[in-house]
């Protein structure tokens, strides 16, 4: 027990000391932070995986659609069941033109846990994009997202503005 | 002596340095956290483990209170296969001889390489040599002995995906393929039993008779359906048809980790539990066949979708038939367990067997003569072995 908490306090460490951006732990509580964090303001989250196939074919179309529209906040979270280095993760983010925007990744093996406080009925498929509206309404798209219908729902963000 | 069990039970426990570098830190390589048992004939409990980058086996004389020593089975540290649905495992022939399979991955694209290594009494093993001579990629191994004490082993290879792309062709999922163990050769010739299933889910295997394995796996049906399908050996090199157990319409572009359950009961009849999440049905559901030509029951919900219920796993051991699973309530993971008497047909009320409040191994059955118990591995009990009830 006290090893974990050295660890924690290593890991800790190690994310606020380094310069770049490696993704921000995302652990037990981290949900609710996140969500505190951006509420009032419209967000799409996207979750993905560096061990999900398709979800590495589509982080391009995110980049491509974060540098169309400036006005998407966009937090991306990696959620591999088993936890990834958050050295190949940032390396990844990098690659697709993703380093700059708000990331976290999944780093504890309690992984049950962790989707239970996103969605108690997400079963873990990746990837799988959580839209929340001003008033905390939020709409899920399952698998790979339609980007178009990403798009209408940020018009209607700013419609309703 | 003391030093010996001190040095077992923590390599057994969760809590060792191993569990800890689970947290993604900088530089970390994931590692696996399973661990996988069998009896032998006489009663002894053999478990094998990943410890970081080697397998190890060890042995209980005492129903897993006391472990030996551990013995490796790798002689040298090797990328170990750390996948959620990836396991190394352990079977137990006749005589007492034990056969271990595991995966490693080749590269950083998840190309996997299968091997196995044997021992006659587990105190020490043959160097581990790949099942099968292919290079091109093996995944999510499973060894078994057939009633008559023949080796076999089910894997899925992507070696038919490198054919089809070098001819223009796609070539979604990879193949079932599996090969016998062919005396102190090692295993003969593979053979591929069926192209195009889910390339990332696990496999259930069963014998509906000596030289007649049956394996149940995530297909990938028209459409990209990935559900689940169960073929049975017609003889030892003559795969049978795949018997879809149900149409969940689950139409994914990826895989899921998560591969299914199967039983054969004395009576013939076939047991398949299974995770979907489809248009159809999501959760987690068990149906039975009257044999492995019959047509599947309406598949029956285990526990509810906001449980997250998950890993199931089916054994039948004479009259009774055992199912466990685990599920989540918010707090903790619980391991729920059903048996029944009757194939499969009426079942006891789900009953939680085991708990715990981080992270957890899928849970697993093994049974020694009459007895039927629940192995687990988590986090912060470590690994136990837990006696299930009702018992004839």
């Amino acid at each position: 027990m006290r090893l974990s908490i050295f660890l924690a306090l290593l890991l800790g460490l190690a994310s606020f000391g380094t310069a770049n951006a490696d993704p921000l732990p995302f652990e037990r509580g981290s949900w609710a932070k996140l969500s505190a964090a951006h509420a009032g303001r419209p967000t799409v989250i996207h979750f993905w995986g560096l061990t999900c196939a398709p979800c590495l074919v589509e982080m391009p179309h995110w980049a491509a659609l974060k540098k169309a529209r400036p006005d998407m906040r966009l937090v991306l979270v990696a959620a591999d069941p088993v936890p990834q280095d958050p050295e190949r993760l940032d390396a990844a983010l990098a690659r697709f033109g993703l380093d700059g925007t708000e990331s976290w990744s999944f780093t504890d093996r309690f992984y049950e846990r962790l989707r239970y406080e996103i969605d108690p009925a997400w079963a873990g498929e990746l990837p799988r994009t959580v839209m929340i509206d001003r008033s905390g309404q939020a709409t899920v798209l399952p698998g790979v997202a339609d980007l178009a219908q990403v798009r209408q729902w940020l018009d209607a963000q700013s419609k309703s503005q | 002596m003391r030093l010996l069990l001190a040095l077992a039970a923590l390599v057994l426990s969760g809590a060792t340095a191993a569990a800890q570098h689970q947290h993604g830190k900088p530089g970390s390589t994931p590692e696996a956290f399973t661990a996988t048992p069998a009896f032998g004939p006489d009663g002894t409990l053999w478990v094998v483990r990943p410890t970081g980058d080697r397998i190890v086996v060890q042995r209980s004389t005492d129903l897993g209170k006391t472990f030996a020593a551990p013995v490796t089975v790798t002689p040298e540290p090797m990328n170990l296969d750390w996948g959620p649905d990836a396991r190394a495992r352990i079977a137990v022939d006749p005589k007492g001889g034990l056969i271990v399979t595991f995966g490693t991955f080749q590269d950083k694209n998840f190309n996997g390489r299968t091997y196995f290594a044997r021992s006659s009494d587990g105190t020490s093993f043959t160097q581990p040599r790949p099942i099968t001579s292919d290079t091109t990629s093996q995944r999510f191994e499973v060894a078994g002995v057939d009633p008559a004490g023949r080796v076999f082993a089910a894997w899925l290879d992507k070696r038919n995906v490198t054919k089809a792309h070098a001819a223009g062709r796609a070539y979604p999922g990879a193949a079932l393929a599996y090969a016998w163990e062919d005396g102190d050769a090692g295993f003969g010739g593979t053979s591929i039993a069926l192209d195009n299933t889910c390339e990332c889910c696990r496999l259930g295997l069963a014998f509906a008779d000596a030289g007649r394995p049956a394996v149940a796996f995530r297909n990938i049906f028209p459409g990209s359906v990935r559900d689940h399908g169960v073929i049975t050996f017609r003889d030892p090199a003559t795969p049978g048809p795949v018997r879809r157990v149900s149409v969940d319409d689950w139409k994914i572009e990826a895989c899921p980790h998560h591969g299914p359950a199967l039983a054969i009961a004395p009576d013939g009849s076939y047991h398949v539990a299974w995770f979907t999440d489809g248009a159809a049905r999501k959760g987690l559901f068990y149906a039975r066949a009257d044999s492995g030509d019959a047509s599947y029951s309406q598949p029956r919900p285990l526990s509810a979708a906001n449980r997250q219920p998950a890993r199931p796993y089916l054994l039948a051991n004479g009259s009774a038939l055992h199912l466990v699973w685990k599920e989540f309530d918010g707090d903790k993971v619980a391991v729920r367990w059903q048996v029944s008497h009757d194939s499969g047909r009426q079942w006891s009320p789900p009953r939680t067997v085991a708990g715990t409040a981080d992270a957890s191994d899928h849970p697993l059955l093994v049974a020694d003569r009459q007895r039927t118990y629940l192995s687990w591995l988590t986090k912060n009990e470590g690994y136990r072995l837990i006696p299930l009830g009702d018992q004839p």
